[in-house]
């Protein structure tokens, strides 16, 4: 259909069109559905005051390094994250250790992730052979000063806020907490509540 | 001739006149607010939550960041004009209402004073609202001319093409009103509306329906709200008129919009909806002197009060009412093109008002 034809289409003047204008019923039905809205409950995550989003299992936030069951580490210092890494953001330095820290005797000296250039692709994560780096779910990473984006082996090696064992895509409850080294929004894993897209 | 009562009548009027000012300047912090929640939950957020519980402190929040700003005037706009714009909006804004009656003349408890709710009873109170919030259209332009920017000038010229194709339809619906309630005084055109709802001139059917649409169409297009706010079109003129503006004096701006705002409610209501006449006739009548006849003493007094105290409510309620429907219009309606308002004004809206005339002309004989 033509522009012209369309605009035929709409100047139509029939006894339902006239009356349409005449009693503004088509700005009432907008009026309705606007009211509607305004009455219906908001869809707003309350971040950072009292709500946290916790991300699916396969989002791509901070990296973390894992270990198996024993409590070992799983990082055997291959540097394969490191040659993956499209930005070169990953510096590994591996060497010998027999005391059972990692799963074999080759383990990481030096294992650090400069965020600042890191672009999370993931890729670092696809090529760790051992499952030993994964990307977590955590996604604060504002602070004051860009030392806090480089992370090394111990803060890695932490516990993460999210264990694995929580699925995520979730809305839970939070805290916001102001401290020293910036802020955090603490999020109470036990407190699930209903995600954005589910309220209404 | 100083004597005591002229003296208590200036100190009588002084505080009206003080009362009402402050309340006009105080009115657009919780507007503000609820402008702002109205639009959060219409577009399903919150609106300001932060800034104390459910974020009714962020006006002054907002208040204290205006008057920190810097208050910037172009290096080559016109300073004098530049400074003075924002105050010519504001003046006639807050003088309309010296005309404007917020309930009848109560007696003030245990001194059996009589004091009217208005600053002054005018008999042309009609045409001097009409005169002094055309006004207000000055500062709009002197604003849009004096900045000496192109997005400014745009917007002033807009404001001054859309006066001329609002304020003749909107005199029009004055002029029905006039005609239906025989008065120019807007005290007399509440009276003239007493008793239960189907006084009001919103029920006089079938011209009252289509005085009020015309009114409060005209009546829109005045405050420049959407959906005509094209002197301040944020698409296509940046902010429009007061695109250079910053701090206070774009303060000024904003308050005079809430108060237009309020003033448009506050005429909707005295000329169609009865004022503060309660919507139906309660079945005694309260006021000092039935209550001596049944109970006598203080509770009389205590009656009066109540007396005094309801119509206002009536009529704050009604406003409080427009007030919302502005809004929610805002966020209801896209903006109009200012030919289509020019369209809506000069074909529509001015023939119509013709035949309202006349029709109502015939009804009123
Ligand atoms: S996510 Fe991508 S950019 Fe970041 S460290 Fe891994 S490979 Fe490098
Ligand atoms: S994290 Fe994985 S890929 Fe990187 S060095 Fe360790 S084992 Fe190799």
């Amino acid at each position: 259909m033509s522009a012209g034809k369309y605009m035929e289409k709409k100047r139509e003047c029939g006894i339902r069109d006239i009356f349409r204008r005449t009693f503004f019923i088509d700005f009432i039905k907008g009026l309705m559905v606007t009211l509607r809205y305004n009455l219906s409950k908001s869809v707003t995550v309350r971040y950072p005051d009292t709500e946290k989003w916790v991300p699916f299992p396969r989002y791509r936030g901070v990296h973390t390094l894992n270990r198996d069951e024993k409590g070992r580490e799983l990082c055997v210092a291959c540097e394969l994250c490191a040659r993956a890494c499209p930005t070169k953001c990953i510096t590994v330095v591996p060497m010998e250790d027999d005391t059972g820290r990692g799963i074999a005797d080759r383990v990481a000296k030096v294992w650090k992730v400069d965020l600042v250039r890191c672009l999370f692709c993931g890729y670092c994560e696809d090529a760790c052979p051992t499952f030993a780096l994964r990307l977590g779910k955590d996604y604060e990473r504002a602070c004051t000063d860009v030392s806090c984006a480089l992370l090394d082996r111990e803060e890695l090696l932490g516990p993460a806020e999210v264990p694995w064992s929580f699925d995520g895509g979730v809305v839970v409850g939070a805290r916001f907490e102001r401290g020293k080294g910036g802020i955090k929004v603490a999020a109470d894993l036990s407190d699930e509540k209903s995600p954005w897209f589910e309220r209404q | 001739m100083l004597d005591s009562a002229l003296i208590l009548e200036l100190a009588i009027m002084f505080i009206k006149v003080f009362v009402v000012g402050s309340v006009l300047f105080a009115l657009p912090i919780p507007l503000t607010w609820l402008e702002r929640k109205v639009a959060g939950h219409i577009q399903v957020r919150l609106g300001p939550f932060r800034v104390g519980p459910h974020g009714v402190l962020q006006p002054l929040a907002d208040m204290i960041k205006m008057l920190l700003k810097e208050d910037i005037v172009p290096e080559k706009a016109d300073k004098w004009l530049f400074r003075l714009a924002p105050i010519m909006t504001l003046v006639p804004t807050f003088t309309v209402f010296v005309a404007i009656p917020f309930g009848d003349k109560v007696r003030i408890p245990f001194t059996g004073r009589e004091v009217a709710l208005y600053i002054s009873d005018m008999n042309v109170a009609v045409l001097y609202i009409l005169a002094i919030s055309g006004l207000g259209i000055y500062g709009i332009i002197f604003g849009g001319w004096a900045s000496n920017s192109k997005y400014a000038l745009l917007g002033g010229l807009r404001s001054a093409a859309q006066m001329i194709s609002y304020e003749v339809a909107m005199s029009f619906a004055v002029i029905g009103v006039v005609m239906l309630s025989n008065s120019l005084s807007l005290v007399e055109i509440v009276k003239s509306q007493s008793g239960g709802f189907l006084h009001w001139n919103f029920f006089y059917l079938p011209v009252g329906p289509l005085w009020f649409i015309i009114f409060i169409i005209a009546g829109f297009a005045e405050t420049n709200r959407i959906p005509f706010d094209m002197p301040e079109d944020e698409g296509s003129l940046g902010a429009g008129y007061h695109v250079e503006y910053s701090g206070m004096r774009f303060a000024y701006y904003m308050l005079a919009e809430y108060v237009a705002m309020v003033t448009v409610s506050v005429l909707a209501v005295i000329f169609f909806f009865g004022g503060w006449n309660p919507p139906f006739n309660l079945p005694f009548h309260l006021t000092g002197e039935t209550a001596m006849f049944v109970n006598g003493g203080w509770n009389a007094e205590f009656l009066n009060l109540l007396a005094a105290v309801i119509p206002l409510f009536w009529f704050a309620g009604k406003v409080a009412v427009f007030i919302y429907s502005f809004m929610w219009i805002r966020f209801t309606l896209p903006r109009y093109r200012y030919d289509q308002l020019m369209r809506i004004g000069w074909r529509v809206l001015i023939p119509l008002s013709m035949v309202n005339i006349l029709v109502t002309g015939f009804m009123r004989i």
